[in-house]
């Protein structure tokens, strides 16, 4: 388990993870920041929180992915807030935030299975899942897919809203 | 912020992890998982499954420097240069056979994973088969990537003018088209994002016979010949 060895120090265990998984997490950085230089800083960023927090990572509680690709966004989604906030800074970056996270994959399946979301999306409206994209993919906020689809704001917490609770119906089936 | 009807603290975890919940609310809330075993289960169950979602990413390699710059920051040794990477540093003679067997493996595995992450693991299968039990096409689909391939077996005999269609049968709906069979060997088509929806909201899928081409409406005009049921690979 390379995210276990990580923990114990190996540096070679990050350089196989980051060869792995890098591709994937700068693509979805890329995405959700739309600069390439800001998607390689916050990237850096990832895999230095990767490496400090492998310890904090349980096989036991979900798949090594899910748990690299959440850093991933949630690192994506604070540079986001913070672009806005002091647009002038976005170049200072900060150090990576703490949050807490525990998801992590025995298998070391590095590709997250789609199968199961991907029948339950089919149950939702197409404005539904272009909501859940624009903002899981693009890290986009109610405000953003407002604007970007031309719905009122209410309207569009609504249907992230119902989105959400269909999908934890069908996934929890 | 404190324990609530498990209900909200589930729809606050999703947005968490969607990335709508924002601002002093996501603050608060990141604050409040690492305290909460609730909050922290339901924020892994939406993250382990909205991951998924990530199947529609292109992956990208990233430029070397930036793994220098991982290496530099952690203040790891030179030795986690990336495979392809030029050697700055020569070796001892003894050393290169097992070091570039070490580079070729780890790039192999590399080259096979982003190749896994572009096309995906197998999704669902089928296998159309005549009433005598001969099997005429192979499906399979890779639901991450949107591809369809079809194999040919023993594909029935078909009047020049005509061609074999396949179509996903999704609950409730319409059949939907997934292209024209081929004649022989081996075809592969990437599919729209409706008809991937479609076939994956399919049990099962059928062949008709219509005019070359395909049916210009969209829809069968005969009824199914042949009938498979999808099998979804675990």
């Amino acid at each position: 388990m390379l995210l276990e060895r990580c923990a114990a120090g190996d540096p070679g265990a990050l350089q196989r993870l980051y060869e792995l998984t890098s591709p994937l997490l700068f693509g979805c950085l890329n995405r959700m920041l739309h600069r390439r230089a800001l998607a390689e800083e916050a990237l850096q960023d990832v895999f230095v929180s990767i490496w400090q927090r492998a310890a904090q990572f349980r096989a036991s509680r979900g798949r090594p992915m899910a748990w690299m690709m959440s850093i991933a966004r949630y690192r994506a989604i604070d540079l986001l807030r913070k672009e806005r906030a002091a647009p002038a800074l976005v170049a200072e970056l900060p150090e990576p935030a703490a949050e807490s996270l525990q998801s992590q994959d025995p298998s070391e399946t590095w590709a997250a299975p789609q199968g199961m979301l991907e029948r339950c999306l089919a149950l939702l409206n197409e404005r539904q899942r272009q909501c859940l994209e624009l903002a899981f993919l693009g890290g986009k906020s109610h405000e953003d897919i407002s604007r970007l689809t031309g719905s009122p704001l209410g309207t569009v917490k609504s249907w992230i809203r119902r989105a959400l609770q269909s999908l934890r119906s069908c996934l929890e089936a | 912020m404190t324990p609530h009807e498990p209900q909200i603290v589930d729809a606050l975890a999703a947005e968490y992890v969607l990335g709508t919940l924002r601002g002093a609310a996501r603050r608060r809330f990141a604050h409040w998982r690492a305290s909460s075993a609730l909050v922290q289960e339901r924020c892994r169950f939406w993250e382990e499954h909205l991951v998924a979602l990530t199947a529609r990413i292109r992956p990208e390699r990233p430029p070397p420097h930036v793994w220098e710059g991982i290496r530099a920051r952690l203040n790891l040794a030179r030795s986690g240069s990336l495979p392809g990477a030029r050697a700055a540093r020569a070796r001892r003679p003894g050393r290169t056979a097992a070091i570039a067997a070490s580079v070729l493996l780890v790039a192999g595995m590399a080259t096979l994973v982003y190749w896994r992450l572009q096309t995906g693991p197998l999704s669902e299968t089928a296998t159309l088969s005549a009433p005598s039990g001969t099997s005429l096409w192979s499906v399979e689909v890779y639901g991450r990537s949107g591809r369809l391939i079809v194999r040919s077996a023993q594909p029935p005999a078909r009047p020049t003018d005509r061609d074999y269609e396949l179509w996903a049968l999704p609950a409730g709906g319409q059949p939907v088209s997934l292209g024209v069979l081929p004649p022989r060997g081996v075809q592969q088509r990437m599919l729209s994002t409706s008809q991937l929806q479609s076939l994956l909201n399919s049990a099962q899928i059928a062949v008709t016979l219509e005019q070359s081409g395909g049916s210009p409406s969209g829809q069968p005009t005969s009824k199914p010949l042949f009938i498979a049921p999808l099998h979804v690979v675990t």
